[in-house]
């Protein structure tokens, strides 16, 4: 390890700024080591296991055991009949439940920022302290929330909203709910960072030329929050991909989503090779997702924030 | 126009498009917390013979005491706080490596690289984890046990502890580490005496988050449990094909508050970290 003080590197490259000189020194092993070490430990407990996986998802499954080969015949098996039902079923219902769940955030999001005045910390902790609490408790107690002569249908029943008992357990709009409430406050944050960071003034400018409230709301907000909004689909829509306690806990035995088809592969039917195709086609989804979010807030960095 | 006239003295009145924000974000709130208000009512639910119901049929204590005489409960509470502390010590160490690296590696191609990788941690459903470390550990023929499920559940939580602590390093003031070395100061005495104090405090935020975090991993831990290593959420999950007992939400109760405690300690600590210029040169 060689001692080279700031000041030589400012002496080589007189024109440059004491950042630019910090920069341009050379790497020390110091720098190579923080990098390394994080990098190593995710490449054997994290990039090592999903290669596996890719690999395995070519392979010929046999009994509880895996040839190694070169063979599409998982993904065939994958994208069709059950399989295909269960991964387009999946898609739409993580399209579907972000989406829910952005509408719900968003006024949320806008509250805090722009309304909640010395009350935003407080409004932000009260969004973040249920994210911390027990998920699988959480969302137990929405089985008893839900559930025949529960609260919801008391409640209901009261406001004369329904009428007599409720079946919402073990439906679609009871895994809805379960989605949109577990993902909210995931939601909520990052629209709350881009919303909280819209200047006053561009409002007002806009006010003052003659735009409405939802003139502006629409043609100035609204854009701006382009990433946040792209940010906020794919904290929530990503691991509702993957998703398999909710459906399991709310939906009931109908509407099997793919993080189950997935886990009973593994654990059920031992077939390694036909859950691993399952498992790529779900990380294929979320870079399509991907991908799509970046086409959202493409050129993003030339509007003048 | 009453809008446009609210809006160009500043402070108007309560408009109704405000009350109504302010009407959503109270029924948000109330979505958010009714279900946790369930959880710690229905620990005081007597249920019907011993079996939660969805009607409330009367109030009991005796489930805390349930809870806490419910050994295989009480082993995978044990487990969990065991492995969420090793996971979350692995993660503020790695997590801090990281995020230092993400700001203040010399090649930016490292850092776009090391951004890519922080960011597909965060973006690869865990499911897909589990079910890959669970092939993973099969294939090399490492048998499951505690340290495979720490290993396991950690990337996730580097993650969140490496953008902290990347946040609280975008704000570092360079002239100081520039002064500590034209005062003749090492590279690491630098980052020992300088950087570290510093970036303690998001770091202690990082790796309290990831306790929580790791603690409360449901979906990873589910695949690489084993009947003697079995975590509390695990635990609980299986234990619902026989219909939640009521000390379940005893056990959950008294978590929940373990865990809005160490929060609160991690909110202390961001603040604290938010606060420019605690560590200076010479002051210890």
């Amino acid at each position: 390890m060689s001692a080279n003080p700031p000041i030589d590197a400012t002496v080589a490259h007189p024109g440059g700024g004491r950042a630019n000189a910090r920069r341009a020194a050379p790497a020390r092993w110091v720098d190579h080591g923080f990098a390394a070490v994080p990098t190593l430990w995710l490449a054997l407990f994290f990039l090592a296991p999903l290669g596996f996986t890719v690999v395995y998802s070519f392979g010929n499954s046999l009994f509880g055991a895996v040839e190694l080969g070169l063979t599409l015949k998982n993904y065939q098996t994958a994208l069709s009949g059950f399989y295909l039902t269960t991964f387009l079923r999946t898609v739409q219902f993580a399209v579907t439940a972000s989406a829910l769940c952005l509408i719900v955030a968003f006024p949320v999001a806008y509250f805090i920022a722009r309304k909640a005045g010395r009350f935003r910390t407080l409004a932000l902790v009260l969004i973040l302290v249920p994210y911390f609490s027990s998920f699988l408790v959480r969302v137990m107690s929405w089985q008893i929330l839900l559930a025949r002569g529960g609260v919801i249908e008391t409640i209901l029943n009261f406001l004369h909203l329904h009428d007599g008992p409720l079946d919402l357990l073990d439906t679609k709009t009871a895994v809805f709910i379960g989605m949109v409430y577990t993902y909210l406050p995931i939601a909520i944050v990052p629209l709350f960072v881009v919303l909280d960071r819209i200047p006053g003034p561009l409002l007002e400018a806009s006010r003052d030329l003659g735009a409405s409230r939802w003139q502006t709301f629409y043609a100035v907000t609204l854009p701006l929050a382009r990433p946040g909004i792209a940010t906020a689909v794919l904290l929530t829509a990503v691991p509702m991909l993957g998703e398999m306690v909710i459906p399991r806990l709310l939906g009931g035995s109908r509407g099997v989503l793919m993080g189950q088809a997935i886990q009973s592969q593994y654990m059920q039917s031992q077939n390694y090779a036909l859950g691993s195709a399952m498992a790529v086609l779900v990380l294929i989804a979320v870079a399509i997702l991907v991908a799509a979010l970046a086409r959202l807030t493409k050129g993003f960095a030339t509007v003048p924030a | 126009m009453t809008a446009r006239a609210a809006s160009t003295n500043g402070q108007g009145g309560i408009r109704a498009s405000d009350a109504g924000l302010a009407l959503w974000f109270a029924l948000a709130i109330l979505f958010l917390f009714a279900p946790i208000a369930v959880s710690i009512l229905y620990s005081f639910n007597a249920g019907v013979v011993g079996k939660q119901t969805a009607q409330f049929t009367g109030w009991t204590l005796d489930w805390y005491p349930a809870a806490w005489n419910d050994l295989a409960l009480r082993r995978s509470v044990q487990t969990s706080l065991y492995v969420a502390f090793w996971a979350a010590l692995i993660a503020l160490a790695m997590g801090t490596s990281l995020g230092y690296a993400l700001v203040r590696h010399p090649s930016a191609r490292v850092r776009w690289w090391l951004s890519g990788l922080t960011y597909i941690l965060l973006i690869v459903p865990e499911v897909v984890i589990g079910v890959s470390l669970l092939l993973f550990y099969a294939v090399t023929g490492v048998p499951l046990g505690a340290a495979t499920l720490i290993a396991g559940i950690t990337p996730a939580a580097i993650a969140v502890t490496a953008l902290i602590v990347r946040a609280r390093a975008l704000t570092l003031d360079p002239r100081l580490e520039e002064a500590a070395a034209d005062l003749g100061s090492t590279r690491s005495k630098t980052l020992w005496f300088i950087i570290l104090p510093q970036l303690l405090p998001a770091i202690l935020a990082g790796g309290l988050m990831s306790y929580a975090f790791c603690f409360d991993n449901l979906v990873v831990a589910a695949f690489l449990t084993t009947p003697t290593v079995n975590t509390l959420p695990v635990y609980l999950y299986g234990s619902l094909q026989y219909g939640p007992a009521p000390s379940v939400y005893a056990a959950a109760t008294v978590v929940f508050l373990f865990t809005v405690t160490l929060l609160g300690l991690a909110a202390l600590c961001f603040h604290l970290s938010r606060k420019p210029g605690r560590a200076r040169p010479g002051g210890d």
